[in-house]
């Protein structure tokens, strides 16, 4: 009996259940957690510039260097870094899930 | 020997170096590996990403850009880190499971059409030319720094280094070692950073640290400051440069390919971290050059009108190290690591572009027949028209080294890493999607000079530098709606995509 033909599908924003949906939803994380602290950051600085909020941001000082150049200068490629070793982490420990599982079904 | 001649020494003994240890190399992998048996590991695996990626734009534009915008620099910083996190979740084990190498063989494959792969290899050819002018522009400079010549002499004199080296590496078949390239690098970039600092009086140790007393004093002493966010250029211009140059690591052909080299998908994807954290170590660093110096001309009382300082800018870091009198043969440790890395960039993208003439432009499009000679003879042909074309343009540098490179990220960012995300993500995208999206990229990048005169508007939304912002989101929606409205590509390459580069774990 021949069974009706599945039409492929591929989209980052439908992802298939199983390994591809978990990839996709860790991708989403980790380019949330990119976006708010690179360009995230620059509107807060940019909004605040002039209140209170703005002073604390640009006068505050860490290693001599003020808050706002330091989270930028040095803190960011660091968090990128930590990202990384993040999606890395967990896209093995789901590889690892879904191979398992995969494996028990042809048993 | 006087200070010059120690830097030319130090500088010739590290170029030699790298020829007498890749011959070495070779003549151990024939014997213990064989063919193809390079096994780099994890850590190695960055280090070769790392070395692949710096360039004179690294060692020398970086921190000229931030001597010159202060914080408005630092897009640079972030653009050229935060690119490799889009590169790792979005694209790297993909493309690896699919299985193609370059550019235009991707694109020829997943779009299943010549056309598209002709406009990807020149696409291609134009942003390994625009990269490589910023790289002859440095090593111009660093030349003319040491021989004491004028610009236009010590670029001519470093084309014929890089074709006497491609020739010499070609005839001998030496193999570049990417790690020992790494080590050499950022030893030559952090140890003269270390010399100075302590030189000044700061924190050596970590000297990316210790230069944030040389801000304060800066702002102290001469109420000079680096730090104030947006003071030239507006929040738009900040978030456009940085996006497009992370966009654009996204897209560049050389970085993509970097990850075949690793024996699997795991070690391909941990080898990424590594390559960004070396790559932070020297990004981390650069802008203390930028602070240093300012700080010691200011102390000897020179405050340079913006002209001067423009003029300066890419060879800051050299300039600093000699105004702070450092030894000589430091001073050349330092160029021969801003060479190399300059150097090497050329010397690959150089035979990436000539071996794309050969093959994806002549023998897939012109003449399928062509022999493996004649194929060859277009590769060598190629790669001097290459170099001639680039030192044409690079005798009279359109901009800052940063700028230009900044340039070719924008081409990439709007043309190939659209191209690739949906390619990879998007099934339904096809080859007209490809071709009008690459075209769109191309008008993107170049609708500042073009067309910025007449409409003022398009100049503000896509600048030539920081395109990528407007541009790439316009570049996928051409590409879906496009795609949408002519025939989907076929099953064949759908079911593909689906089964070995999404579903290896169904």
């Amino acid at each position: 009996m021949s069974r009706p033909e599945k039409r492929s599908k591929v989209n980052l924003f439908r992802p298939k259940k199983g390994h591809m949906r978990d990839e996709v939803l860790i991708i989403l994380a980790i380019l949330f957690g990119w976006v708010v602290c690179t360009f995230g950051f620059q509107f807060l600085v940019y909004a605040c510039r002039g209140t209170g909020a703005g002073s604390l941001l640009t006068r505050l000082t860490l290693f001599n260097l003020p808050l706002h150049f330091w989270f930028t200068g040095q803190f960011l490629p660091l968090w990128f870094i930590f990202l990384c070793i993040i999606f890395n982490v967990y896209v093995d420990r789901i590889t690892e899930y879904h191979s398992r599982k995969r494996d028990r079904s042809y048993e | 020997m006087n200070d010059s001649s120690w830097s030319i020494f130090v500088v010739l003994l590290v170029l030699l170096s790298f020829i007498l240890v890749g011959l070495r190399q070779k003549a151990r992998e024939s014997q213990e590996y064989g063919f193809g048996g390079r096994f780099t590991g994890r850590i190695g695996g960055g280090a070769a990403i790392a070395s692949n990626w710096m360039s004179a734009a690294s060692l020398m534009g970086l921190a000229g850009i931030i001597y010159l915008h202060g914080y408005q620099g630092l897009a640079y910083v972030i653009g050229w880190t935060g690119g490799y996190v889009l590169l790792l979740v979005l694209l790297a084990s993909q493309i690896r499971r699919f299985g193609k190498f370059t550019t235009p063989e991707f694109v020829g494959e997943r779009y299943g059409s010549r056309p598209a792969r002709l406009i990807a290899a020149v696409i291609a050819i134009a942003i390994s030319v625009i990269y490589c002018v910023a790289q002859f522009k440095g090593i111009g400079l660093i030349f003319s720094f040491m021989f004491g010549v004028g610009y236009e002499q010590g670029v001519t004199y470093g084309a014929l280094a890089v074709v006497s080296y491609l020739v010499i590496s070609g005839a001998l078949g030496v193999p570049r070692n990417q790690q020992l390239q790494y080590l050499v690098i950022c030893v030559a970039f952090i140890v003269p950073l270390m010399w100075l600092a302590r030189r000044l009086g700061y924190f050596w140790v970590l000297p990316q640290f210790g230069y944030g007393r040389a801000l304060t004093d800066l702002w102290r002493e001469f109420r000079i400051d680096f730090t104030l966010p947006f003071a030239h250029d507006s929040l738009f211009q900040w978030c456009a440069l940085c996006f497009t140059l992370m966009v654009g690591t996204g897209g560049l052909p050389h970085v993509l390919s970097r990850f075949y080299t690793v024996p699997n998908v795991r070690d391909a994807r941990w080898s990424v971290v590594w390559g960004l954290f070396f790559i932070a170590l020297v990004y981390w660093s650069a802008p203390a050059f930028a602070v240093f110096g300012r700080l010691i001309e200011a102390r000897r009382g020179m405050i340079p009108s913006p002209e001067a300082a423009r003029a300066a800018a890419d060879v800051v870091t050299l300039n600093t190290a000699v105004a702070a009198g450092l030894p000589g043969w430091l001073v050349g440790v330092l160029a021969a690591g801003a060479l190399s890395a300059a150097f090497f960039t050329v010397a690959g993208l150089l035979m990436t572009g000539a071996s794309s003439i050969s093959h994806d432009i002549y023998y897939s499009f012109l003449n399928p027949r062509a022999s493996e000679r004649a194929r060859m003879q277009v590769a060598k042909g190629g790669t001097l028209v290459l170099a001639a074309l680039v030192l044409i343009i690079a005798l009279k540098p359109p901009g800052l080294i940063a700028e230009i490179t900044a340039v070719a990220f924008a081409l990439a960012g709007n043309t190939i890493f659209p191209l690739f995300l949906l390619g990879i993500w998007w099934d339904r995208a096809n080859r007209y999607g490809a071709i009008a999206g690459m075209l769109t990229g191309v008008l993107c990048t170049v609708a500042q000079p073009l067309f910025g005169g007449t409409f003022p508007a398009v100049a503000a939304f896509f600048p030539l530098t920081s395109s990528a912002l407007c541009g790439t989101p316009l570049v996928i929606l051409v590409m879906i709606a496009v795609s949408l409205a002519t025939p989907p590509p076929p099953e064949e390459m759908r079911s593909f995509l689906e089964q070995e580069v999404h579903g290896h774990m169904d």
